[in-house]
């Protein structure tokens, strides 16, 4: 079908190098898009681009920690061709009762979820940049939802992407820029493995009770960002799309 | 780290006058550990001694000793 077919776009996929960021770039490659793999792991990286169909896709490692430079990275990226798209799935999750909250986790999970989806909308509305239609797609997480003890901080991160994804639809209209979020529920991930380490086998036993059709896959959020980053939702702006086998209907 | 720094590091974390972990405490007779704690825990050995707890052997600790054997030799005398 046309509006779901990306064949000549080319997209910028972060957090390309594991989970849902490497199943994005193989759906988004599937389309037709050519990928941009972006993490920090130059051999994971290498491995997502290997295993792509079509191409020629590059691996372009950054830390995105480095928020203030995102833009003039960006701007090297898209020197031979503008993009079509981002789909900005990198994010890190650490667990933290409030009782040990300082600056340093503050600043760390806020930069590394938030910050860097603010330096790469700047970098993406930049002349030449950015195609004439573009969308950018954020992973938010359902917890922005649901309050869950010790989450709090990458909750409002992820928060702050939902109300971030419609200022920026906003902002960015005059640019030709759409951008929406997606709000996956627990999702077979390393991250997921981290946070499953993390639990007795009771409470870990407890999270999956929560979700009414199991836990997702990271094609089943890949799936939903191709959507929204296609023409298929070119009159969908600013909004988030749950991605949660019905975690939150409960 | 030394043993008895990460104990003061755990009075932190339970809302304890420093100096009051030796060890010897039962986990069930301290009230301020809890699934909160726990967590807590885990964060504290990941930042402070860069080692992930799992959660399951976390669990079956008793006492204040029992998550210290956790750490192993990361913990010096
Ligand atoms: N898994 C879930 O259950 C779940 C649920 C809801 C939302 N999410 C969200 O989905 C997104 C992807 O999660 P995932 O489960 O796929 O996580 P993951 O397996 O831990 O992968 C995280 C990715 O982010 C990249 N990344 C992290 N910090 C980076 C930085 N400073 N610069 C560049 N890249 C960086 C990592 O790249 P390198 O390792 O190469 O640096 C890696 O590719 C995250 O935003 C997460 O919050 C996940």
């Amino acid at each position: 079908m046309a509006s779901f077919d990306l064949g000549g776009r080319v997209v910028l996929v972060t957090g390309a190098s594991a989970g849902i960021g490497r199943a994005t770039a193989g759906v988004l490659a599937g389309l037709g898009a050519t990928v941009i793999a972006n993490g920090r792991d130059q051999g994971r990286l290498d491995a997502t681009v290997a295993a792509l169909p079509g191409g020629p896709h590059v691996a372009a490692p950054f830390d995105l920690l480095d928020i203030d430079a995102i833009p003039a990275w960006l701007k090297g990226l898209a020197a031979d061709r503008p993009l079509h798209g981002i789909a900005h799935c990198a994010g890190v999750q650490v667990s933290r009762a409030v009782r040990q909250f300082d600056v340093a986790h503050f600043d760390q999970v806020m930069h590394a979820n938030l910050a860097s989806a603010l330096a790469l909308a700047r970098g993406l509305r930049q002349a030449g940049v950015h195609a004439a239609e573009c969308a950018m797609v954020l992973v938010a997480s359902v917890g922005a939802y649901i309050g869950q003890p010790s989450n709090i901080v990458y909750g409002a991160s992820k928060a702050g992407l939902i109300a971030a994804a419609r200022g920026l639809a906003m902002e960015l209209l005059r640019d030709g820029i759409r951008v929406n979020a997606v709000a996956p529920a627990l999702v077979e991930t390393d991250m997921a493995e981290r946070t499953r380490r993390t639990m007795s086998e009771a409470q870990f036993a407890g999270l999956l009770d929560r979700h009414p059709m199991g836990i997702g896959k990271p094609e089943d959020v890949a799936h939903a960002i191709a959507f929204l980053l296609g023409d298929g939702a070119r009159w969908i702006n600013g909004i988030t799309l749950p991605v949660d086998g019905g975690h939150l209907a409960r | 780290m030394r043993r008895e720094d990460f104990l003061r590091d755990m009075d932190e974390l339970l809302e304890l006058d420093p100096g009051t972990l030796t060890g010897r405490e039962a986990l069930a007779d301290l009230a301020s550990w809890d699934s909160l704690a726990v967590i807590s825990f885990i964060a504290l050995t990941d930042e402070k001694l860069d080692t992930v707890i799992d959660g399951e052997s976390l669990a079956k600790a008793a006492t204040v000793q029992n998550l210290l054997d956790l750490l192993g030799d990361r913990l010096a005398a």
